[in-house]
């Protein structure tokens, strides 16, 4: 039997703009034939891996970038250190070039600018690659004298070991697709409870010295835009291809209660320093279920309005437990778990159906009923 | 005599690719073929490269219920953690639009078997892009009868707030497989296969029905203008 993870969150933002698109403008879209606010799922998943790289330590997470020669080479070049005949940088980076060529990745030489040291060849977009997978193929390249490896020993390399985040949210290698990994998580795009556009903020700086001259007048004026908002969050876990990804089943229920921490307390930066908009969600409610995943963002179809005493987080509250509530009387999707961390009174409205918890506490219950069933 | 499955299509976004390359993903303005048919095929666990002739053969129309608008997602790829310069990426999506697709085959047991899948899924359901997670009502019943008979008779899904600015009658257009012989706009987006070392789709003729399917609208304005009706229906 697979199982599935569902993570829903209320989140409110004070004024804010943590993802913006190229005008400057918090990210918007229509919905319920109203604007709202926006947070885009590549966002809040690049927040997500920070946030594994402080939480995990940076081995469990990936590098993505053009230059995962330079990567291997460094490592050839650290693990001769030792002996006493630590490789010269070309020969590291002819080892590096023969296994990445070796497996069917394309390197090209890179654009050096005027004054710029040289660099390594890259690859032409961007490659996402674990440590450990860095680090088996430059033993297997010192072990090897740098010979260029097979297909298969190539593919043993980089196909095995990933990262948390490479397993999560996917590969994919676009001139040698034999080692795309498909995600095993979906993070949905965020979006706004309620209709709002971005308002734009005028603002002056002062000239400090010009005001000690007791002259007047702006030193500069401009306009930034910036929007406040409920957002509904969704993402939800496969367990089973998170497993065939990590190749384990105790390593796929870590890295799930790893990811719904990361999910609750990480956020975008965005204008982290303008804003300091540094809050966690209101409420949290989560679901293990056998069934297929479901997303409840149709709940806040029509725009969450404030009203007779009822703030906009009590209503999205309700309207968020109602509707999973209709989705297990009327559709039988009755989930194997349940869980709601909240604030306040928010989480009253899921007594009766879900298991009320706290942060702290849900790992535990999480590992608990993740391995009560063997997802696969 | 055949029978149909509808799906129902709907959420604040959804993007469905058939000309996308590259850094600029766009999006058709209803669904396709390939993306329903991979839906199924994620559904009941097939992977890339199994075959899916069996799928793709099957009848396929869709009925537009709120047609959404176009939406543009701007998005930066940096290099975080070993600097360098920032790629730029512009993916289309429809936001705020109702499909309702329908797939017929002569074999009700096949469509009851997907059906099954559907509700327990191998992997996990998307609207054309893995950031637009499916509906929870995505899937509706198996009818007896062909597509385009099941999509006139089934009732309109669009929002209360789209209907309040349609007429209290309306047509909804219906695009649908070409029968033999019949002209279309052709459109190239039934999968051949998945395999990301050789994906490939073949061409299809899709015919917007003559008919379409009318539906009757309580909440709708007395008054409609005939050339808005014109350009949102079209």
């Amino acid at each position: 039997m697979s199982l599935v993870l569902d993570i829903h969150a209320l989140h409110t933002l004070p004024p804010s703009n943590i993802n913006r698109d190229d005008t400057g403008a918090p990210k918007s879209a229509v919905f319920g034939g109203v604007p709202r606010h926006r947070v885009s799922s590549q966002s809040w998943k690049r927040a997500i891996r920070r946030d594994f790289e402080k939480t995990l330590g940076a081995d469990h997470v990936g590098f993505r970038t053009k230059r995962v020669a330079d990567l291997v080479a460094d490592r050839v070049q650290e693990l001769t250190k030792g002996d006493d005949a630590m490789w010269d940088r070309e020969r590291a980076d002819a080892a590096a070039m023969n296994l990445f060529t070796g497996a069917g990745i394309k390197l090209t030489e890179a654009k050096v600018r005027e004054g710029e040291e040289k660099r390594g060849a890259e690859t032409g977009y961007l490659l996402f690659l674990s440590p450990r997978q860095i680090d088996n193929a430059a033993r297997k390249l010192v072990e090897t004298d740098g010979a260029k490896p097979s297909k298969k020993e190539a593919r043993a390399l980089l196909d095995d070991a990933h990262s948390i985040d490479i397993a999560m949210f996917g590969r994919m290698v676009a001139d040698a697709p034999d080692y795309n990994v498909d995600a095993s998580v979906q993070v949905a795009h965020a979006i706004g409870i309620h209709e709002s556009e971005p308002e734009f903020d005028y603002y002056t700086a002062v000239d400090d010295i010009v005001e000690d001259k007791e002259e007047t007048g702006a030193g500069m004026i401009g306009t930034m835009q910036m929007t406040s908002s409920t957002l509904y969050r969704f993402a939800t876990v496969d367990l089973r291809s998170l497993q065939e990804n990590l190749g384990d089943a105790n390593a796929a229920v870590e890295a799930t209660t790893a990811f719904v921490n990361s999910f609750i307390t990480s956020l975008p930066s965005g204008k982290q320093n303008s804003y300091a908009h540094n809050t966690v969600p209101e409420l949290v409610y989560l679901t293990i279920r056998d069934t297929r995943s479901l997303s409840l963002v149709n709940a806040f179809e029509s725009p969450v309005r404030a009203a007779d005493g009822v703030s906009r987080r009590e209503a999205g509250a309700q309207l968020l437990a109602s509707e999973a509530k209709q989705l297990e009387s009327n559709y039988g999707f009755v989930p194997v778990a349940s869980f709601a961390i909240g604030l306040g009174a928010l989480t009253e409205p899921f007594t009766e159906f879900a298991t009320v918890t706290t942060l702290p506490a849900l790992a535990d219950q999480l590992r608990s009923e993740l391995t009560a069933e063997d997802p696969a | 005599m055949s029978a149909t499955l509808l799906l129902l299509l709907k959420g604040p976004m959804q993007s469905w690719g058939h000309t996308s390359r590259y850094r600029d993903r766009t999006t058709a303005s209803y669904p396709t073929k390939s993306g329903v048919v991979g839906l199924l095929a994620a559904a009941e666990g097939r992977r890339r490269s199994a075959p899916i002739e069996d799928l793709a053969r099957l009848r396929f129309a869709v009925r537009v219920d709120q047609p959404g608008s176009l939406l543009h997602d701007y998005q930066t790829a940096q290099r975080w953690q070993t600097g360098g310069s920032t790629s730029l990426v512009s993916r289309y999506y429809l936001s705020d639009a109702v499909f309702l697709a329908a797939v017929e085959s002569p074999d009700r047991e096949l469509l009851d078997g997907i059906t099954q899948s559907l509700h327990s899924p191998r992997f996990p359901l998307f609207l054309g892009r893995r950031s637009c997670p499916a509906n929870a009502d995505l899937l509706q019943e198996v009818h007896d009868g062909d597509a385009v008979d099941v999509l006139r008779s089934e009732r309109w899904f669009a929002s209360e707030f789209h209907r309040r600015t349609r007429p209290q009658q309306l047509t909804l257009p219906i695009f649908r497989d070409a029968l033999p012989g019949e002209i279309g706009d052709p459109r190239q987006d039934v999968p051949l296969s998945f395999d990301q070392t050789h994906r490939r789709y073949g061409w299809r003729d899709v015919v917007q029905d003559a008919e379409g399917a009318t539906v009757e609208n309580p909440l709708g304005k007395r008054k409609a203008d005939p050339f808005f009706e014109e350009v949102i229906s079209a």
